[in-house]
């Protein structure tokens, strides 16, 4: 939920404003991005093969590059790239002068700009989470819940599951495989299903490639 | 601090010790000496005394007696189960099934061990490739496979304790049969046909020593509750035989002690449910031997924990399970003893579905149902349900912004507006009490409060109209058609009331006996509040019977200035539209109307006294 809308429910959509600098992109053919998704900012956002961006979805890079992998899904009003220091933006000016330092180990990349968000790849945003920019990264397979909130720095483990309003602290670690719950425990994932749920993903994507109209090159 | 929004709450007359040993002495018809401290005139309603704990409710949380024409709370009523269902599946559990299978759901609903979200039977196969995914055939190819339970919101899976299912219906038998590991647990005839067995190779069960050997540990391994329960009672069973054969004359001593025959036997039909009891026990004495051998039931204690720690110190806190979630755990016989076993979050077991009831509830004096549930499962509707808003008026507090030295000039005064957050002390405060009449009639009311709240900071409280009549609630449509009402409101315009005390063009006053506004069915008063200082030396240092102040801090929400009010509403009913059959005759007699009056006490919340 961004601040920009009202917390009034609306009865009609809230018109889409295109606030801030366009970003530069770097799209695969493959990829599914709604008309009305938001990209803003300064640095490269780059989506990989056959991922799916919902209308609404917000990609802010003024933080630094936004790097989304192969078959993730972005669901609708989640916000990648969000400002550090536990709120959300309220305006991409401010954003800028709230830039993360860039951090050690991370200097040969700064020709392109520090790291913002980076999602392996089958990982899925649910509705309303977001994510802050800061070298934050999100392992394979992962599924945040709807409303979760990464902190700046974060990095998740592969194949986690972060359920519906769950919040992770700025710089945390988490190991591969774990559950997070909305109060704070966490217990390890021993299924073993990831490749089952990764075929799910793919099939998932597979609807909603022909229920999302695509239009990549609105952004370019 | 948190603002506080004006409450009205309500004492159900159940609480009030004088209304209870009066309602009792007319029920039984014996006369109940009198507590002298509870005069019904003198005593006045303190919310904050302990004794009035749980008996102010909301008006919405009251039920009403048409048949007693008074306010029952859920203190005071009687309940009664209609139905039993499962709240996940919906379905009806008839109650001779509850008693033989106990009251959780049979079917397949169960809850997440971990998270109690609601798990779902899904297939264990491999799902096809993407690629194949256009294929007509694979939908129609139903799954088989192996079942798992999968919390949908956390991920868990009945997988993590290894238990699958052959079939996608009936899971509750299927998980009552396997153990954790997907073993199965034992049925009562393998167990017998095992204990045989090992009784024969054994030779004769109890010769061999309980010695700290390795293998007895091992049995314990194998040993479920359920087996050493069996083993233990074939034992004992044993034993009694015996004893009873070889019985010698002694003295009763030692049918005191653990081991004697008697207080054996009368363990044993405590828990086997009294079939072993009887009358010959009386007779036998001495002392038998306990229990030596894990095929008779014994089980070592085993106090090697160090595997216990070795988990903890890979899983961490978060491994281990939680007070609740152990709580929800239902028990399970089938698994081995918790000797020396720590309880980890990977030990859980599904939860079947605890079942629901709909009640319905009954006046406790004359019986009649006051709430009754539809008794279909689907449906959330009622019957019967007869709430106390119909018949109580309500009170809503609204507060009032009265410039006092404008209010006595008579200047123009602001219309209602919202108060600052906290009242301020020692500075006179109003607020308007809006009574609604909810019932055909119009009713009197009369208002009673304390001239100063009790507590330790008494505020000082005026109500500047304590006795006034509400019109009926008629109907809207009536009203409005009425010529005469629409003439009459000419003046005063829309919303506003027809009746306001030296009002003149939107001037109001507060006016001492006299209504604020008044509309269909409502009136408005105003009610006049000096709020205490909160300020401890401002207490008196002797109280009036010059017993000690109470000098300690402010106590938790001490500062919320609450008013103690007395209502009385009466108003008078056609009786022969009461009830018709009994009272016919009587009620000709009393010219068909009949007197009615309710009265209880209710606390009004105003607001916060700021601590400035």
């Amino acid at each position: 939920m961004a601040t920009s809308f009202s917390s009034k429910r609306h009865s009609i959509l809230p018109p889409i404003s295109q606030a801030g600098p366009k970003p530069p992109i770097q799209f695969s053919s493959s990829i599914t991005i709604a008309d009305s998704a938001l990209l803003t900012g300064s640095h490269t956002i780059t989506i990989r093969t056959e991922s799916v961006v919902h209308p609404r979805a917000r990609l802010d890079s003024s933080g630094g590059r936004i790097t989304i992998g192969r078959r993730c899904i972005i669901h609708e009003r989640s916000l990648i790239g969000a400002a550090p220091g536990g709120g959300l933006p309220t305006t991409p000016s401010r954003t800028s002068s709230l830039l993360a330092p860039p951090r050690e180990g991370v200097e040969e990349e700064t020709a392109a700009g520090p790291a913002g968000v980076t999602l392996g790849d089958y990982v899925t945003v649910e509705v309303a989470a977001s994510i802050e920019a800061g070298d934050t990264v999100v392992g394979e397979g992962t599924v945040l819940g709807v409303g979760a909130r990464i902190g700046t720095g974060a990095v998740i483990g592969k194949h986690c599951t972060l359920t519906p309003h769950t919040i992770v602290a700025a710089g945390d670690v988490i190991p591969d495989f774990t559950v997070i719950y909305s109060n704070g425990t966490r217990r390890t994932d021993r299924r073993g299903v990831a490749d089952l749920r990764n075929k799910g993903q793919a099939r998932q994507i597979e609807v909603l490639r022909r229920m999302i109209p695509s239009n990549p090159a609105k952004f370019q | 601090m948190a603002p506080l929004t004006p409450y009205t709450y309500i004492q159900c007359p159940c609480s009030d010790p004088s209304n209870l040993s009066y309602s009792r002495a007319s029920d039984s018809g014996s006369p109940i000496d009198g507590n002298p401290g509870f005069d019904d005139e003198e005593h006045t309603f303190d919310p904050r005394a302990p004794r009035s704990n749980y008996s102010l409710y909301p008006l919405e949380y009251l039920l009403y007696c048409e048949d007693c024409h008074q306010i029952r709370c859920p203190r005071c009523i009687a309940e009664e189960i209609a139905t039993f269902y499962c709240p996940s599946c919906l379905f009806e559990v008839p109650s001779s099934n509850l008693k033989s299978e106990g009251n959780r759901c049979t079917r397949s609903c169960f809850q997440c061990p971990i998270c109690i979200g609601p798990l779902s039977v899904t297939s264990f196969e491999t799902q096809p490739d993407p690629n194949l995914l256009a294929a007509p055939d694979h939908a129609a190819a139903p799954h088989s496979g192996p079942y798992a339970l999968n919390c949908s919101y956390c991920h868990w899976s009945s997988a993590e304790i290894g238990i699958k299912f052959d079939k996608s219906n009936g899971i509750h038998g299927q998980l009552a049969k396997l153990r954790n590991g997907g073993t199965t647990r034992l049925t009562a005839k393998e167990r017998k046909e095992r204990r045989k067995d090992i009784l024969q190779s054994g030779g004769g069960g109890g010769g061999t020593a309980p010695g700290a050997s390795g293998d007895t540990g091992n049995d314990q391994q194998a040993i479920d509750m359920e087996t050493q329960f069996t083993n233990l009672k074939s034992f004992y069973q044993g034993q009694l035989s015996e004893s009873t054969s070889g019985g010698n004359g002694l003295s009763s001593l030692g049918d005191l002690g653990f081991a004697s025959p008697t207080s054996l036997s009368r363990i044993m039909s405590i828990y086997t449910g009294g079939s072993l009891h009887d009358k010959k026990s009386k007779s036998r004495v001495g002392s038998m031997r306990e229990a030596l051998d894990p095929n008779e039931g014994l089980i070592v204690a085993d106090l090697d924990e160090s595997a216990a720690i070795e988990k903890l110190h890979s899983e961490g806190i978060d491994g281990t399970v939680d007070t609740e979630q152990l709580l929800n755990q239902p028990p399970y016989l089938g698994e081995p003893h918790l000797h020396g076993r720590s309880r980890f979050g990977s030990e859980l077991r599904p939860i079947p579905y605890l079942l629901r009831t709909k009640r319905s509830k009954r006046c406790p004096v004359c019986r009649h149902i006051i709430s009754k549930p539809e008794a279909k499962i689907q449906t959330t509707r009622f019957r019967i349900r007869l709430i106390a808003g119909n018949y109580v008026p309500s009170i809503t507090i609204r507060p009032l912004n009265l410039n006092d030295n404008n209010g006595a000039a008579g200047t123009p005064l602001p219309p209602t507006a919202p108060l600052p957050d906290t009242l301020q002390p020692l500075k006179p405060a109003h607020f308007l009490l809006i009574f609604k009449n909810p019932i055909f009639e119009g009713v009197k009311i009369s208002l009673a409060t304390p001239a100063k709240t009790p507590g330790r900071f008494a505020s000082k409280v005026t109500v500047l109209c304590p006795q006034f009549e509400i019109d009926a609630n008629t109907d809207v449509w009536d009203e409005a058609l009425k010529d005469d009402g629409a003439r009459r409101r000419g003046a005063g315009g829309g919303r506003k009331g027809d009746e306001r005390p030296g009002s003149t063009q939107g001037q109001q006053r507060a006016e001492a006996g006299k209504i604020w506004e008044r509309g269909r069915n409502w009136v408005s008063i105003v009610v006049e509040v000096v709020p205490a200082s909160l300020r401890l030396d401002t207490l008196p240092t002797e109280g009036p019977e010059g017993e000690k102040v109470d000098m300690s801090p402010l106590k938790e929400d001490e500062d919320v200035l609450e008013i103690p009010i007395f209502v009385r509403v009466e108003w008078e009913v056609d009786a022969v539209g009461d009830d018709l059959g009994s009272s016919l005759a009587s009620s000709r007699d009393k010219e068909a109307k009949e007197k009615r009056e309710l009265a209880y006490w209710c606390v009004l919340g105003l607001g916060r006294v700021s601590q400035a």
